[in-house]
């Protein structure tokens, strides 16, 4: 029953890698735009703060289509890209984009949250220290938002996992490629004896939201120091 | 050592605010919401105010005619809040080098304001465990530590019973004497204020 | 002002307050009352029957534009309101097992058909084939490219360029995708072309993936590029190279719908013949 045919395979270890990319790589845009729809002050905030829950409320298919317009090889950004040797169509990395999108405003929500929640008179305390703008914000903010980040990028990481309609829209189904678990799980769907290989595949991705918990658990707890209960 | 000329918003009110004061220790004193905090916060740069300027030791920190208005990192105070504001994310000694400038770092100096301030035995402990007392003695050496160039006390006692209070004065009058730095002290207790310095003024 | 408490503890008075049990069990009370109001008035217990309720169709995605308008004329004809779903022929197989309230299948191979009719799940009686299909190779119309000879060992990699992949469907479990990879392994090119392969999740999908320009060859049925301006034919697979192309249908056995039976007769009288000819389907 546990074993896995090399395409299992395959898309188990594509599934993990484009997740972490996607969420590695979105960490810091979701970080600038917590922290600016956290604490900045500026026109047409209500409507930044509505484009990035667009992913969330839109049909995953139609995001993919957009995704195709934009960065395949024939939108605009894509061919922009091409000659820098970034491509997206067709590639791992088609998929990555697509489950970071997808992720995007779960990440930011937790982020901003976090970043509301901490106490603005600390960071006047240390502004008063001599601590620059930036250094304020790296040394007081990101640390005691540090919970919420996390938070935020398990939440872009389970998304990024079971992400399917963009992908399968944006860069199709190619086992090795951008075939990820779940994919592969609808292509088994279709298949009538694909039931063993589809329950194998589910528990990986259990096996996987779970370690992911515990990473994130262990993040948290390793930060806040030595509390002395 | 201070001089300013403020206009501060208060509500739907202004309020104006002028001192003019050569003495090393300076005392705000009126009852509580009378708007020191306000002139403190003004100072170090937390708040600007609606016009006016401020000068200390001679440094010109905000000009609204001139177009002078230095952010609070820049402005060289050492802010010591009611409320402590150690960082809770820090133990005691990064709290307390938290405002160390660069290689020049006088290491020395370090070990001098902990002895003043009998902090030592802290050093390792979560800012948590602290009592109050002890708080506030960490968040003054804090702010020593950052090499001000006047230190701004905002009712640095008043969150403490009788006990700890008297405990903790004389450490401030150490650091008074022995660091000899321009002080701005805040407190709705005259009787503090007596014990600290004879410079005093009132705000309604 | 002073406030209470040093920076580092929150507050803990907030969380001591009594939770507002009246609040929750009235709030429990309308939610329950709103789920039994919406099922008793949409029939949520049951699916809807009777000659008022539409006809549920699935169908297989290459029929999109034929059967749209089929079946628009039955409900001209016949005041029967008509609802298809379109999706890969596999995936509605699939739902139609789970129980999916289909009244009507149409399937775009006979293998689907087939899985269905072992499993019990049709009305075995009004089984029929109705339609046929060709498959084509097709490129974006802007391209250009010239038109190709499929025969056995044809060499197509250089019509993909350096990395331009061959879309298609789902070559596992959809038909149109089955029949391009019978037909390839037939010309004995299918070990060569599989890592150059892009599969989509349906016909359709594979043809906007060529009609976009993102996929410079793809393999459609010969319906779909009609629909499509924007690629055009550069080869059309010999019939013998796959199964035949053939479209059955049938009535689904848990189908209550009075109207589903005569819709699947419908659908093979000539006035219905007409508009899938007229698609670019051949009708026996």
């Amino acid at each position: 029953m546990f074993e896995f045919t090399p395409a299992e395979l395959a898309a188990i270890a594509l599934s993990i890698r484009v997740a972490s990319v996607a969420t590695l790589a979105s960490l810091p845009f979701g970080i600038a735009m917590g922290w600016l729809l956290a604490r900045a002050r500026f026109p047409g905030k209500s409507l930044l703060d509505a484009l990035v829950h667009l992913p969330l409320v839109l049909p995953p298919v139609v995001v993919g289509y957009a995704l195709l317009v934009a960065f395949g090889s024939q939108g605009v950004v894509g061919r922009a890209l091409a000659p820098l040797g970034i491509e997206f169509a067709f590639r791992w990395t088609g998929a990555a984009l697509a489950s970071a999108i997808m992720g995007f405003p779960l990440m930011v929500r937790a982020i901003r949250s976090a970043i509301e929640a901490t106490d603005r008179r600390l960071e006047q305390a240390a502004a008063t220290l001599g601590a620059t703008p930036w250094r304020v914000f790296t040394s007081v903010t990101l640390p005691l938002a540090w919970p919420g980040i996390v938070a935020g990028a398990v939440l872009a990481f389970a998304k990024a996992l079971g992400e399917f309609g963009a992908t399968i829209t944006f860069v199709s189904n190619i086992p090795g490629e951008t075939q990820t678990l779940s994919s592969a799980i609808y292509g088994l769907l279709q298949v009538p004896d694909g039931e063993a290989g589809i329950w194998r595949l589910a528990a990986v991705a259990v096996a996987i939201s779970l370690l992911a918990l515990l990473l994130s658990e262990w993040l948290v707890r390793r930060q806040r120091g030595d509390e002395v209960t | 050592m201070l001089s300013l000329d403020i206009h501060l918003r208060r509500g739907a009110f202004r309020r104006h605010v002028r001192i003019e004061d050569a003495a090393r220790v300076i005392a705000l004193g009126g009852a509580s919401g009378a708007g020191k905090t306000s002139v403190l916060h003004a100072i170090a740069g937390l708040v600007r105010p609606l016009s006016g300027y401020i000068e200390v030791e001679g440094r010109r920190l905000f000009d609204s005619a001139r177009g002078i208005d230095l952010p609070p990192h820049e402005r060289r105070i050492g802010y010591v809040f009611q409320d402590t504001r150690l960082f809770p994310h820090l133990d005691v000694r990064a709290n307390l080098h938290y405002g160390r400038r660069g290689p020049g770092f006088d290491a020395a100096g370090s070990t001098d304001i902990v002895e003043l301030l009998g902090i030592g035995h802290l050093l390792g402990r979560r800012t948590a465990n602290l009592s109050g007392g002890e708080a506030q003695r960490v968040a003054l050496g804090r702010a020593l530590l950052s090499q001000p160039a006047v230190l701004l006390l905002d009712e640095p006692l008043s969150m403490l019973d009788q006990a700890r209070r008297d405990e903790l004065i004389p450490y401030l009058q150490r650091v008074r004497d022995r660091t000899r730095l321009p002080i701005v002290y805040v407190s709705h207790s005259m009787e503090e204020i007596r014990r600290l310095t004879g410079s005093v003024h009132r705000l309604e | 002002m002073i406030t209470a408490g040093t920076a580092q503890g929150h507050s803990k008075r907030g969380r001591d307050r009594a939770f507002p049990r009246r609040l929750f069990a009235r709030a429990w009370a309308l939610l329950a009352g709103a789920v039994l109001l919406c099922s008793s008035v949409s029939g949520f217990a049951a699916p809807p029957t009777g000659r008022g309720a539409p006809l549920t169709v699935f169908a297989a995605a290459s029929l999109k534009e034929a059967l749209d308008e089929a079946s628009a004329a039955y409900t001209a004809a016949n005041g029967q309101a008509v609802r298809v779903s379109y999706a890969a022929s596999s995936v509605l197989a699939r739902q139609i097992q789970q129980g999916a309230p289909a009244d009507v299948y149409l399937s775009a191979d006979r293998d689907w058909m087939d899985v269905l009719q072992q499993d019990g799940l049709l009305d075995d009686g009004t089984r029929r084939d109705l339609l046929g299909n060709r498959l084509v190779l097709v490129a974006p119309r802007a391209s250009g490219a010239a038109a190709i000879q499929l025969r056995p060992g044809v060499d197509l990699l250089p019509r993909l360029g350096g990395n331009g992949r061959l879309a298609l469907a789902m070559t596992a479990s959809v038909p149109a995708g089955r029949y391009a990879r019978e037909a390839f392994t037939a010309l004995g090119v299918w070990d060569a072309l599989q890592p150059r392969v892009a599969e989509t999740d349906n016909v359709r999908a594979a043809l906007m993936l060529v009609a976009r320009g993102e996929a410079p060859l793809g393999v459609v049925y010969a319906t779909d590029a009609r629909a499509e301006p924007r690629v055009y034919v550069v080869a059309t697979f010999a019939p013998g190279l796959h199964a035949p192309i053939v479209y059955p249908v049938a009535r689904v056995k848990a189908s209550r719908h009075p109207a589903a039976g005569a819709f699947v007769t419908w659908l093979a009288t000539p006035a219905a013949a007409a508009i899938f000819h007229r698609r670019g389907f051949r009708v026996p």
